[in-house]
Order: structure tokens, then sequence, then C-alpha cells
């Protein structure tokens, strides 16, 4: 624990150094990405090591703070294997950083960020191994507030601002729901401690799980509480994105998890609740993906289609428990905690990919990009893989994730009607996400980086800085590294769960002699791959090969706008799925005989954003604007309000 | 050693069953039809040839047809042709192998939206929201045999003392995924009524115009992807009709092929018989096979105890 106190406090003096030499700006930058770096690489080891050394002791250390409040801290195996994404993506995202906040004008500003970078990783570590409730709200809300700052970097652009309100408002919001819960905990066990909250009555910890499910679901990105992400992530700087998407959003993940297992309730609710939030938040999630032609937009919703994948892990982990069916649950949990990892590497590479298109072609509009694979190799090559990662496609990482998560799911499948129904119901759910996944991100590969340019910033778009590049290949490799040879990250996420009671000691032999042929089935496909592409040189020796326009079906004349859009590429997919996401087309019609100029606009509104805003934000408005008289400017009336309100809740106290 | 050989043979017959396709059309429309051996003809023509490439594509347009191939071989190297063994087999397989098809899926849609011809890409998008529909029939019946068998393989499957058999102990349930599986077989290797490997017209097609731009040996790679992958789906459903179960190796793969040939006859007959369907209706056909499933599924939870 003191290793991992050190790292902190490396990090943390990582963030100074940025403020301290914010005049020197590529100095500046140096020593507080190698600082912050250094930080995090002792922490991983450090957590690395502990996680793999099947050490079942739990570490706990506490401080008093303020006279009133202690801090607890504890480190299990669930909170180790939470900090091991939190340590690699983020020296990841720093050293990608280093060529991509390349506006040396905005030298203050960027030392900023850093330093808020650092709050950021720091709060996270805490918010992870906290032990208790002061200690766990403190680091969260220092997380949602850095990571605010982060997100406005770009203030000036109004967008940008509001974006950042809108995250503020749902960060905020959400924590009210945590203080909720936490005080109903209080309520009944008197302290702020973590370990006596399976105490309460059973009656209460349906309420109190449902309160924290909520709040912590408006962080993680639940549907319809996603609205924010979307917003967010194209106003943040990519590394940022990055980091939030990959990391950040799974403290949600991590406080629901806590909370089910510090709660250790008998209801069966919970563990349904949550597989179907799941379901419901990965299909429509990646359907909205589809719908969208923003990069960022578009992978910040299909971070909402992961988070409901690992939900669905997650949920098939809960459901397992309450049946008392060690498999399901094992293979669950375990699923759900890989995808984790996973996905923070993968959706990471993406961001930065997006970043990368982002900074040279000047565009995130995927109906404005095109042909990037031939000016941007490596961009399109790590983008690539990361596509098929994301899919859920082997031989890459995403689907070990789901496959544990498949294999729990089918253990569910049982005499229990209930678990049955649910079980199918994942699976297919995941079938049909991997399925729409791949539509999604062959939408985005292969118009953004294939076919022809339609817009002249992406035809005059160049390969990004080295720093940018050498990372994305990094996580690119990571990617097809977990993909083939699975055992030591399956193994860790086994680790990951080794604190669970119920589910700790299940024997995974006979498991293991599967991934094992998962790998080799893998290796297996890529070297056919290998001998079918010498098979073809070999056949295409001393041929003739020309090369001309594509085949336009006989039309002469082609531009690059006649390409197909990914509007177009989309439409069918996502009409499929009305009245769940909303299409608005705008025609302006054709009214002379001489037609002058027509347009065609179509658009996809998120149901639940317009559903949000007409039943809670225009009656809320309404209504508060009724008490406007309150506010008037007067100070001395309002320490008026003050000591009345003290005095009131004296007497009812 | 009866894999290896089982596996070589499909390998080497898959060409020749397609023809049947179209003898039996031939048959239907009172024509003499293509030779037998067309299949093989076209391959060697293929093979010989060089290509011309687009000047709009990338290395992913090359990719592409090694991709669809390798996949499509990876399900016959796992799947219990005959009355052999696979070659690979393990608890589980399943699962990765229709991923892979979504890999070899995956590349062939990019692969398409690399020639930035509009055609190709609207070939695409309909393929790729017409297998995620037939994906989720696909492991419908996975857990329906799941339920059934207990097993997650191919091999498993067929079997054992507990195979999954139209004769069997669950004829009604079957009959259903039949039925299901032969839907998810029209749509996946694009035959009538969803989509019709014969058209004419670009705007019409699904598959077909995804590979308009491919020529030579990359075009036959192609062709022996689709070829495997139909023999594949037929063989699956030969296996579960198949009820013979017999200890000489010969005869146990004459009557599989007898049933796969029966398969490709009713293809044949589908297609004569048939039109495609407007595209718009070809959503609600493919639902029909997750239906289907998902009440053979719910009718487990009486049958099964």
């Amino acid at each position: 624990m003191d290793t991992l106190f050190a790292s902190l406090s490396v990090i943390l003096a990582g963030g100074m150094i940025a403020l301290l030499f914010a005049k020197q700006f590529t100095l500046m930058k140096a020593a507080t990405i190698i600082t912050t770096s250094a930080g995090c690489l002792i922490g991983l080891a450090d957590s690395l090591s502990l996680l793999l050394s099947n050490n079942t002791e739990v570490i706990e250390k506490s401080w008093d703070w303020l006279h009133l409040f202690t801090l607890a801290f504890k480190v299990d195996s669930i909170t180790l294997f939470f900090l091991v994404p939190i340590f690699t993506i983020s020296p990841l995202a720093l050293f990608y950083s280093f060529h991509y906040m390349g506006d040396g004008a905005k030298a203050t500003r960027t030392a900023v960020n850093y330093f808020f970078f650092a709050i950021l990783v720091a709060s996270m570590a805490l918010v992870v191994t906290a032990a208790n409730t002061i200690t766990f709200l403190l680091a969260w809300e220092l997380m949602s507030l850095s990571s605010f700052f982060l997100v406005v970097f770009d203030y000036q652009v109004q967008e940008n601002r509001q974006a950042g309100y809108l995250y503020f408002i749902f960060a905020q919001g959400g924590a009210m729901l945590l203080f909720a819960a936490f005080a109903i905990l209080y309520k009944y066990t008197g302290n702020f401690d973590f370990s006596t909250f399976h105490t309460i009555p059973e009656s209460a910890k349906l309420l109190v799980f449902i309160l924290a499910f909520l709040g912590f679901g408006s962080k993680a990105g639940i549907f319809p509480l996603h609205i924010w992400l979307p917003k967010a992530h194209p106003a943040a700087p990519s590394h940022i994105s990055a980091i939030m998407s990959g990391v950040m959003i799974k403290m949600g993940i991590y406080g629901i998890f806590r909370m089910y297992l510090l709660l250790d309730a008998a209801t069966p609710l919970i563990g349904q609740i949550v597989l179907v939030t799941g379901i419901v938040t990965g299909i429509l999630g990646v359907v909205y993906a589809l719908g969208k032609q923003d990069i960022k937009q578009l992978l910040a919703y299909s971070s909402v289609e992961n988070i409901g994948i690992i939900l669905i892990g997650m949920g098939i982990g809960m459901v397992g428990i309450s049946t008392k069916n060690q498999a399901m649950a094992f293979f669950g949990f375990a699923g759900a905690l890989l995808h984790v990892f996973n996905h923070s590497i993968f959706k990471s590479l993406l961001f930065m990919g997006a970043g990368s298109v982002l900074h040279k072609a000047k565009t995130k509009n995927i109906d404005q990009l095109g042909g990037l694979m031939k000016r941007m190799p490596l961009t399109g090559k790590t983008f690539l893989a990361g596509s098929v990662a994301i899919s859920g496609l082997p031989p890459f990482s995403g689907f070990i994730g789901e496959f544990l998560i498949y294999y729990g799911a089918f253990h569910g499948i049982s005499n229990c009607r209930v678990c049955l129904i649910l079980a199918v119901l994942a699976i297919v759910a995941l079938a049909v996400i991997g399925g729409l996944a791949a539509a999604c991100f062959t939408k985005v590969t292969g118009l953004a980086f294939l076919g022809e340019p339609r817009t002249e910033n992406a035809a005059n778009a160049k390969e990004s800085g080295f720093s940018m590049t050498l990372i994305m290949i990094f996580m690119a490799i990571t990617c097809l590294v977990i993909g083939v040879l699975p055992e030591p990250f399956i193994r860790l996420a086994f680790a990951g769960i080794n604190d669970i009671s119920s589910v700790s000691g299940y024997d995974t032999r006979e498991f293991m002699i599967i991934v094992r042929h998962i790998s080799q089935t893998a290796a297996f496909f890529i070297g056919l791959v290998l001998l079918l592409t010498m098979l073809r040189k070999l056949l295409y020796m001393k041929k003739e090969i020309g090369s001309g326009g594509t085949w336009g079906c006989g039309f002469t004349q082609p531009t690059v706008r006649m390409q197909y859009t990914g509007t177009s590429y989309a439409a069918e997919m996502i009409g499929f799925f009305r009245p769940f996401i909303l299409i608005k087309n705008t025609y302006s019609g054709i009214t002379k005989i001489f037609p002058g100029k027509t347009t065609w606009e179509s658009e996809v509104e998120d149901v639940s954003e317009k559903n949000l805003h007409l039943c809670l934000v225009e009656p809320l408005l309404k209504g508060m604007n009724k008490f406007h008289w309150i506010q008037h400017g007067k100070i001395h009336f309002y320490i008026a309000y003050i000591v009345v309100a003290i005095i009131t809740l004296l007497f009812f106290l | 050693m009866e894999s290896i050989f089982s596996f070589c043979f499909a390998v080497l017959i898959a060409p020749f069953l397609p023809v049947v396709i179209q003898k039996v059309k031939a048959f239907f429309a009172g024509k003499q039809g293509p030779p037998l051996l067309l299949n093989y003809y076209t391959l060697i023509k293929l093979l010989r040839k060089g290509s011309v490439y687009s000047t709009s594509t990338s290395f992913v347009f090359r990719m592409g047809p090694i991709i669809g191939c390798a996949t499509s071989m990876m399900m016959l190297l796992f799947f219990p042709l005959a009355g052999a063994a696979p070659i690979f087999s393990f608890h589980g397989d399943v699962i990765i192998l229709f991923y892979l098809m979504g890999l070899g899926r995956f590349f062939t849609i990019l692969a398409a939206l690399d020639t930035a011809s509009p055609f190709e890409g609207m070939g695409a998008a309909r393929e790729a929201f017409f297998s995620t529909l037939a994906e989720a029939a696909v492991f419908g019946i996975l857990v329906l045999f799941f339920r059934l068998t207990g097993s997650l393989s191919f091999a498993e499957f067929f079997t054992g003392n507990n195979i999954i058999n139209l004769i069997g102990a669950h004829t009604a349930l079957l009959i259903l995924v039949i039925v299901a599986l032969y839907i998810v077989m029209l749509t996946e290797n694009s035959r009538v009524p969803v989509d019709d490997p014969a058209t004419h017209l670009e705007l019409t097609m699904i598959h077909e115009v995804m590979i308009l731009d491919h020529s030579g040996p990359d075009l036959a790679l192609i062709e022996l992807g689709a070829w495997f992958k139909l023999l594949f789906y037929s063989s699956f459903l030969a296996k579960i009709i198949d009820p013979f179960q017999l200890q000489n190796f010969w005869l146990n793969c004459l009557c599989f092929y007898a049933f796969v040939l029966f398969i490709y006859i009713t293809i044949g007959t589908v297609e004569s018989v048939t039109a495609r369907y407007k595209m718009n209706m070809v959503p609600k056909f493919i639902l029909t096979p997750f239906a289907l499933v998902f009440f053979a599924i719910i009718f487990t939870m009486e049958l099964i105890k």
C-alpha cells in the first residue's frame, strides 16, 4: 500500500511540474509526461505483483482527517484489478498527448490540463481503494471535477462549454443519488465503514442498490443516463476522451460492482435489473453509434454499448450467485472484468486514432473523410485493428472477454425458468450487439479510411507525429496479443475476482484447456491466412496486374461524392430500431416547375435526451422560474436566508 | 486419417455441388443446364488470369478474399463431415467459429467499401444488416442445442449418446430448427428469396455486387469461400436430418453426401419456384428463424426436465 501511495505522490508531483514549468512548453510536456508516467508505472508494477501473487491478504490503512473523519483505504483483488487499466492507459494517453497537444500558444492551458490529468489519475486510484463513505465520495468528487476541467479544454467554443456543463450536471446529479444511497446506509449502520453495509435490513438493500446503480450508472453511461457521453467526448481532447472512455467510466462499473458485493443482498432482482439494463444499454448504444457520423460521438456511443456488454457479464454473474450457479457467476464476473480491461485498451486506441484523424484531416465527420488508409497508413492500420477488436471478432482481444461472458451465460441455461430466459436473452443480445458493432465499425473504417477522400482536407491529410503513432501501434499489437495468447490476461481477470467469497475456489483447469484451444485456433487461423496470402502471391507471380478506375456499372463520369455515405450505410439498420431511435428528416421539397436548390437532411436524435428534456428539464425550469424572486442579488437578504435556514434546522433536528 | 480424408474430400467436392442447384433450376426452366464440372473450369480459368485493381483500393481490398476464404475453411475444419470426427474440435468451438465467420464478413464488407463504389457500398450495408439478424437466430440455435446436449462444439452435437438427430428424442423441436437453419442458410449464402445470385441488375444484389471489382485469383478465393460456406451450412442440416449411424465409414459418407445433395436440390427447387423478396421484406423473413428457435427454446422448458 505504501508503494501505491508513493506512486500517487509521484503522479501528483508530475502534475505540479506542469504548473511550475508552464512557460517552457516542450520541457513542461516532457517533464510532466515522464514524471506522471513513472508514477503510473510504479503503481502498475505494484498492483500487478500483488494481484498475481495470489495473496488473499487484504491490506488496509486509515488516517484521521479534520479530527472528524477517518480516511480509510483497503486493497483487495477487485481494487487491484481496476488499478491495472488506470495505470496502464494513463501513461499511454500521456505519451500520445506529446504531439497531440502541440499548440504552443496554449501553453498555460496545456499545463493546467496536465495538472488536472494527474489529479484525475490519482483520484481514480483513490476511488477504487477507498474503504469508507467519506473517502470514497471525496475521491469520487475529485474525479468528477478534474475530468470536468479536462473536458472544457477548448472552452472558447460554445458547444464545448455546453458539453462541459451537461457533464457537470450528470456528474453531480449522479453524485446526489450516491449521497442519498450512502445516507440511507449511514442511517442504518451509524458509521461510514464499508464493511458494515451488509448488516442493513434486506428491505432497504434494494432501494440502496437502485439509488447507487443510477448514481454510478450516470457515470458509466447506462441507458438512458448516457447523454453526456456523446457530448463530452467530442468536446474533450482525444487523449482525454481516451482516458475518460477507456478508464473513468469504468469507475461507475467498479461502483456498481463494489456496492453489490458490499450489500450482499439475497434478492434476485438486483441481478435481473443489472442484466436487463445491460441488454438495453448494449443494443441501443450500438444502434445510436451506427446512426452518428461524428467519429468521436460514434465512439462515445460505442462506449455505452461496451458498458452494456460489461453489465451483461456482471448481471450474468449476479444471477449466477442468486441461483447458486457457481460456473455462471464465475465466468460472468470474470468476463465483465476482462472486458473492462480489453475495452480500456481498444477504446483508447480508437479515440487516439480519431484524434489523429481530427488533427490531420480537420474534421471528425465520416461523410467528409475517406481514403485515409493511404494518407495515414499507421493510423489507418491501427484503427482497423482496434475496429476488429471492438467488434469482438477473433483473433483480437474483444472476443476473449465476450467469450467468457458467453460461457457464463451458457452455463445459466438450466431448468430454472427465469434464468433460462435471462441467459437466452443475454446470449442473443450479445450476438446482435456483436453483429451491429461489426456493422458500425465497418462503417467507420470503410468510409473514413477506405475509398476516396470526400473533401480537400481529407485528401491532404498526412501521418501524425511519432509519439502518437507509436502508442497506437503498441496498443494495436496488445489487442492482437491478448486475442492470440489470452491465458495470462484471463488469469488476471480470475485473480481479480479472487476475493469474492461466493465464487472463489472455482476449478478453472477445465476452462484453461478451452482457453489453450482458443489460442491454438487463433494461431492456426493466422497461419491459414498467411498460407493463403503466400499462395495468392504465388498465383500472381509473373502475371499482368493492371489498375484502373472502379467499375461504375457503365457510368463514365463518377465523382467521389457518389460514394456511399455513413448516413446511407446505416439508414436501413437504424430504421429497423424505430421508435427507440428518432430519425428526423427534413426535405425542402420541389415546388417550382424549374426546381431551385433543394436540400435533404437526416439527423438521428437521442430518444432519451429528448424525453429527459421534455419530461424533466422543462417542467423543472418552469417550476424553478416561479422562485425567481428569491434570487435578487441583495447580500444581506441572503445572509438572512442562511440564518433562518440554520435556526429552522436546529429546531427540527 | 478419416478426418483428413473427409476434409479433403469436402474441399474437393464443394465446387461441384452448387452446379447441382443450377442443374435443378435448368430442369425447372426446361433447359439443359451447365456442364457438371463448370465450377472447376471457372476456378482454373480464374487462377490463370491476372487482375485489374481499382486505383481507389488499398491492401484491405486484397485481404478481403483471403480472410473470407480462410474463415470458411475453418468451418469445414471444425465440422464433423460425413461420419468422421472433425480435424479440430473443443468445447466452445461453435462460438469462435461463428465469430470467425463474422470476421470474414467484416473484411468482405471492408473490401467492398474500399472500392469507393456506391453499388458496393449498398451491398455492404445490406450484408451487414441481414447477417446481424441471422446471427440472432444462429445463437438461438446454439442455445437450443446446448439445452439438448449440454455441449458447445459441432463434434459433440453429433457424437455420444445424446445426439442431435431428427429421429432422436426431440423431433418436434428439431423440425423448427431445420426450418430456421434453412432460412439462415439461404440468407448467409445469398440465395433466393433473400438475394439472387443470378440477377443482372447491380442495384438488387447483395453479395454479388460486393465482389464486382475482384478478378482473377482473388475472385477464385471468394468463390471458393462461398462454396465452402454453403457446404458447411448444408452439412449442418444434413447432419441433423441424416438418421443413419453406420459402422462403415464409407457407407456413412455416402449417406451423408446423399443428404447434402438433397439439401442442394431443395435449394434449387426453392430458387425455381419462388421469386426474391422486395428488400424491405427481407428483414421480416430473416427474423422468422429467430422466432421459430425462440419458440423451440420455450418448449424445452416443459419437454426437458
